[in-house]
């Protein structure tokens, strides 16, 4: 309900707003959150527990909701998830609840079983059992959490970077003087100011609303502040409805700004962020996070309407809301009587009743007995009466016996239609400890505070245990005095005299629980997540001591609020129950995020075309044009196959295997990495990272390399071309070219220093086209002029400079097929002039382009192995039969050449790559399939697999343990069908060459 | 997120330019041939994992191009300081 005479600083009672809340409509006013607009409209029920499907309502007004799940608008803007105390309102808002509370529920129906579900049930009852897989989907069910989105977010989502020298986090009382002081004390320093509210002031408005000195300053601070702001956007930055989730190191600060408005969502510009991600490296920080309520234990604390006392407050002095006509207001400190007040001046009914038997403060307190309100002391609410609203609650009276907290006495009822609860502050130390901070548990404030002294932040209000605002603001002082002092602008620090009772202001009692309700059920610590007192017992009986573990057995606090609200009372009745001072049971450790945060907002603009980056190679447009469809190979798009029309990717592979097998073939290379090796020690440089010798290598030549690491595994292969003694060009595999570049850098740099050689990435400085098959070396006499083709003056593994239709082209007679094949190799922006004039002139020879595809199917005929396909990184150069291109005599003692005599690397049975033909010539063995013995045990796995057009029949290579001992015998190969099931393929284990074993082909037939 | 100061470019760096490059300080047994295989092993697997201030390689991937050493708290990841190689030999050299 509203209240008719209501002013707020929050509201605009004059636009109204319509808004959708299950399938109902509300009105609510501009500057309402979700909760306050439904709470207005006497709209309670929010959702159904976790667990027992218990109908639940909000108990706080801010980020600390434990109960208030809601999924925001459909579709492509669907939502899951938020607290409906997050969700600023808007004009045709539209949401659900997470976890419909009007719904038939079938956790309801089996309330008398609840009592047979205790922490670990699932666990106990079905995964000990084996049976969860069968029952999972139900169960998740009734998870209590929203459906996950099935449509592509429509939002845009940005990410903005900050260098500041001071970011204030929280802009309450602390936060703004904090700010000011800052920007007041200096001339150029940056200050970022972060506030999770839409307006500042924090809880100002709540517990000091009628202290006339503290709304001046607050009045007098905002325009100063917004006066820097005015100024220089550069000088200060305010952030509100920003929340700071997390705190990394170095003072690397996450923030998600949401900005949720009518405009946001339909608006034309559909470029504009629905929430920014800020990112902030701060040289100093402060933080003013100030403090969550916690809320009192009895049974059935999980009522509707039963909510924290700060939030009742919020909600009358921000919204002009109270959901009760007639109200108890139940706590252990001095909060619990201004919140009587700030009630019955607004004419509302309400009885306090204070734990504690002592006065409470004396000013409000004579106000109160002055103005008639009952004020009840020494006295604990056992339970809340209702079935689902709150009707009224049992009392009795406590003290504190030798052994503990108790309840005696007869039980009196007070009825109410709504419970305000206030068990003291938790001070919001989630950021601090983000980034390794540690807490303390302070007697006087009876909270875990943030320690002391850290580099680089200062901790001031609420969060460092203030209760005043006088103290909050002259706390902050003093600390932005330390922070410019730290950054070097004030020598001399003014410190100003804080109160006697800085954290002794609400004059909190001692944390207990008395035993008679402790052992009750439905004492709920974590209401998400419907964690009782008992859950907390059962796991301690269980033998759980730490804390950590103890909220591991119970899923205390794992919900979506992290256990704002009730974490601290669970660690308190643990502690209770292990007899363990609160000091040294600790809190769980708090992690980033503080608050959910969108996973659009984490990827912000880094989707689609921009979520990687993406290669073409400058005859890209060609292949295009020429019908290819491509396969994505490391960043680069590379033409996997040229279907014609009406031809699939068999029929296609087929005939470009056969071109370049009889004829004539092309192929774009030019996303192969190349590297430019220069200097007087190039030569040495390659003997030492390749397994071959390089000393003897002629300008004018190439040679094959095989690149190990020091363990001795293979890790790169390619081809490298003697320019000149000071000058190679090496290639490498077209994945791997940024990691061999770095790491060759690294050897050079960190280990041999001495020698003088130069490295640099020319992959996107050259394109290459390659020219394959029998007819190459007649098409090249076509195409250029100065160089000499035949075969006894250009050898295969030579390379010549010449002029290639008119641009100046290293041609190198390299082949990654056996055919006889040239490489030319020309400048980048004239790639697609050579593969456009190699195209027209190989015509009569009919030229066939041919894929990624195609060239696996050759190289595999030829038994050349691709790194990383037929090697994964434990295999060294005798396991792929290579042991031919380990130089003996080099000496130095090559990169990887030392761990080749580990006994390790020795065994017999280690996988060794080895061919394999299927005794059924038809059958393509799926890659990835394993090769078992006659014991069906598994030796091994098929690397490579094709069906081999030129061989008419399939191929295949294999890792296989002890292999190259078994060349002949015949192995199964077993595979998993769809329809048929499991099928076995007996195959022949032979050598990996399946085609031109002499090599008579390189040279061709001219 | 580590701001990193590249000793070769002069500017502090957010890490997403930087790659490591694993502990420092591990140099190449010169005679690899006349080390036993355990020496050898030690040398290629195993590190210190050290829990405390740290010396490691980093690189300038996006950047520069250049390794160079920093001393960073492993607990922390506090960087105490950066060096370019050659600076230093090993934690103890000044």
């Amino acid at each position: 309900m509203r209240l008719a005479q209501h002013s707020s600083h929050q509201v605009n009672y004059s636009k109204s707003l319509n808004f959708i809340f299950n399938n109902k409509r509300y009105k609510g006013y501009e500057g309402d959150t979700l909760a306050s607009a439904l709470l207005a409209n006497d709209a309670l029920l929010f959702t159904r527990s976790f667990k027992y499907g218990r109908k639940r309502g909000l108990i706080a007004a801010g980020v600390e909701e434990p109960n208030a799940l809601v999924s925001l608008e459909i579709g492509g803007r669907y939502t899951p998830n938020l607290k409906a105390t997050e969700i600023t309102l808007y004009d045709g808002l539209s949401a659900v609840s997470a976890s419909n509370p009007n719904a038939f529920d079938m956790r309801a129906f089996i309330k008398p079983l609840h009592r047979f579900m205790p922490a670990g049930f699932y666990y106990k009852t079905f995964i000990k059992q084996k049976v969860w897989a069968k029952v999972e989907d139900s169960i998740r069910a009734f998870s209590g959490f929203s459906k996950a989105p099935t449509e592509e977010d429509v939002d845009v989502y940005d990410h903005i970077f900050h260098h500041a020298e001071v970011v204030v986090i929280g802009g309450g009382a602390a936060g703004i003087s904090a700010a000011l002081e800052v920007l007041n004390n200096s001339q150029k320093e940056r200050v970022i100011l972060v506030d999770e509210r839409s307006q500042l002031g924090g809880e100002l408005f709540n517990e000091f609303s009628s202290d006339e000195a503290a709304m001046k300053w607050h009045k007098d601070s905002i325009n100063r502040l917004l006066s820097f702001a005015n100024e220089s956007s550069e000088r200060f930055t305010l952030l509100t409805q920003s929340t700071a989730y997390a705190w990394h190191d170095q003072n690397f600060i996450e923030v998600l700004e949401t900005i949720t408005t009518a405009e946001s969502l339909t608006s034309s510009e559909p470029e504009k962020a629905r929430k920014i991600v800020h990112r902030i490296r701060a040289k100093e920080v402060i933080l003013a996070t100030g403090a969550h309520e916690r809320p009192m234990l009895f049974q059935a604390n999980d009522l509707t309407n039963i909510m924290l006392s700060q939030s009742v407050r919020r909600y009358l002095h921000e919204y002009g809301v109270i959901s009760g006509k007639k109200v108890v207001i139940y706590g252990n400190n001095d909060s619990i009587y201004s919140t009587a007040r700030d009630l019955y001046v607004n004419d509302i009914e309400c009885i306090v009743v204070d734990v504690r038997s002592s006065e409470g403060p004396i000013e409000i307190g004579a106000e109160l007995k002055h103005s008639g309100v009952k004020v009840l002391q020494g006295y604990s609410i056992v339970k809340a009466l209702g079935s689902h609203r709150i009707k009224g609650v049992e009392i009795k009276q406590t003290k504190l016996q030798d052994n503990g907290w108790h309840v005696f006495g007869d039980t009196q009822t007070l009825s109410c239609d709504l419970l305000a609860t206030s068990g003291g502050f938790n001070p919001v130390v989630h950021l601090d400890c983000h980034n390794g901070a540690k807490t303390y548990f302070d007697e006087v404030s009876q909270s875990f505070l943030p320690q002391q002294e850290r580099d680089n932040r200062e901790v001031c209000g609420a969060v460092a245990g203030a209760g005043a605002w006088q103290d909050a603001i002259i706390d902050a002082k003093n600390k932005a005095q330390f922070t410019l002092n730290a950054l070097g602008v004030v020598s001399k620090l003014k410190q100003e005299i804080l109160s006697e009772n800085y954290s002794n202001y609400f004059n909190i009692s001692q944390f207990f629980t008395p035993k008679e309700i402790m052992n009750m059920p439905k004492v709920f610590l974590d209401l998400q997540n419907d964690v009782t007192t008992l859950d907390v017992a059962l796991s301690i009986r269980e033998g759980y001591r730490s804390i950590e573990h103890i909220k591991r057995y119970t899923a205390m606090g794992f919900g979506t609020d992290q256990g704002k609200t009730g974490n601290i009372n669970g660690i308190a009745v643990a502690a209770e129950l292990l007899k363990t001072p609160l000091s040294a049971l600790g809190t769980t450790t708090f992690r980033p995020a503080y608050t959910g945060v969108d996973f659009g907002a984490m990827a912000g603009r880094e989707i689609g075309d921009f979520f990687d980056p993406q290669r073409y190679t400058t005859i890209h447009d060609s292949h295009v044009a020429s019908g290819a469809e491509f396969e994505v190979v490391g960043q680069w798009h590379r033409p996997w196959y040229y279907p014609k029309t009406g031809e699939n990717m068999h029929q296609a592979v087929h005939r470009e295997c056969l071109a370049a097998r009889t004829s004539l073939g092309m192929m774009d290379a030019s996303t192969l990495g190349k590297i430019d090796v220069q200097g007087s020690d190039a030569r040495e440089f390659l003997s030492r990272v390749y397994t071959n010798a390089w000393m003897k290598l002629a300008p004018g030549s190439c040679r094959y390399g095989l690149m190990c690491n020091e363990k001795g595994m293979i890790i790169d292969d390619g081809v490298s071309a003697c320019i000149n003694d000071n000058h190679f060009i090496m290639t490498t595999t077209t994945g791997g070219a940024a990691s061999v570049y770095s790491a060759l850098e690294m050897w050079l740099q960190t280990e041999w220093s001495d020698l003088d050689v130069h490295l640099n990435s020319i992959t996107d400085q050259y394109s290459t086209v390659a020219v394959v098959g029998p007819n190459a070396r007649k098409l090249m006499k076509l195409l250029c002029q100065d160089v000499d083709f035949e075969r006894k003056n250009f050898k295969f593994m030579q390379w010549r400079q010449g002029m290639v239709c008119g641009v100046d082209a290293r041609i190198m007679r390299i082949s990654f097929s056996g055919e006889l094949a040239y490489e030319i190799n020309v400048e980048a922006n004239y790639g697609r002039y050579i593969w456009d004039q190699v195209a027209i002139a190989g015509e009569k020879w009919n030229i066939t382009p041919y894929g990624t595809e195609s060239m696996h199917v050759l190289r595999a005929e030829k038994g050349y192995i691709i790194v990383g396909q037929d090697t994964d990184g434990s295999m060294t150069p005798m396991d792929v039969n290579m042991s031919w291109i380990l130089a003996k005599d080099k000496p130095y003692s090559y990169v990887g050449r030392r761990s080749f005599s580990i006994s390790a690397l020795r065994t017999e049975d280690r996988l060794q790559l080895v061919g394999l033909l299927t005794k059924d010539s038809s059958t393509v063995i799926p890659e990835g399939a394993h090769v078992i013995d006659n014991k069906a045990k598994s030796i091994g796995y098929v690397t490579s697999s094709y069906f081999s057009p030129i061989l008419d029949r399939s191929i295949a290579m294999a890792q296989i343990q002890g292999g190259l001992a078994k060349i002949d015998e015949t192995v199964l190969v077993k595979i998993v069908q769809k329809k048929q099931g499991l099928k076995e393929i007996p195959c022949e284990i032979s050598s990996s060459v399946f085609y031109d074993i002499e090599g008579e082909k390189v040279d061709g037939n001219d | 997120m580590l701001l990193i100061h590249c000793p070769y470019c002069k500017e502090s760096r957010d890490q997403s330019e930087f790659s490591p490059a694993g502990e420092a300080f591990i140099a190449r047994p010169k005679n690899p041939e006349g080390i036993s295989d355990d020496e050898w092993a030690d040398y290629v697997f195993y590190r210190t994992n050290h829990k405390g201030n740290h010396w490691e390689q980093w690189v300038h991937a996006n950047g520069c191009r250049k390794y160079f050493l920093v001393e960073r708290s492993t607990i922390s990841h506090q960087i105490l300081q950066v060096a370019p190689f050659g600076a230093r030999n090993s934690e103890t050299e000044l």
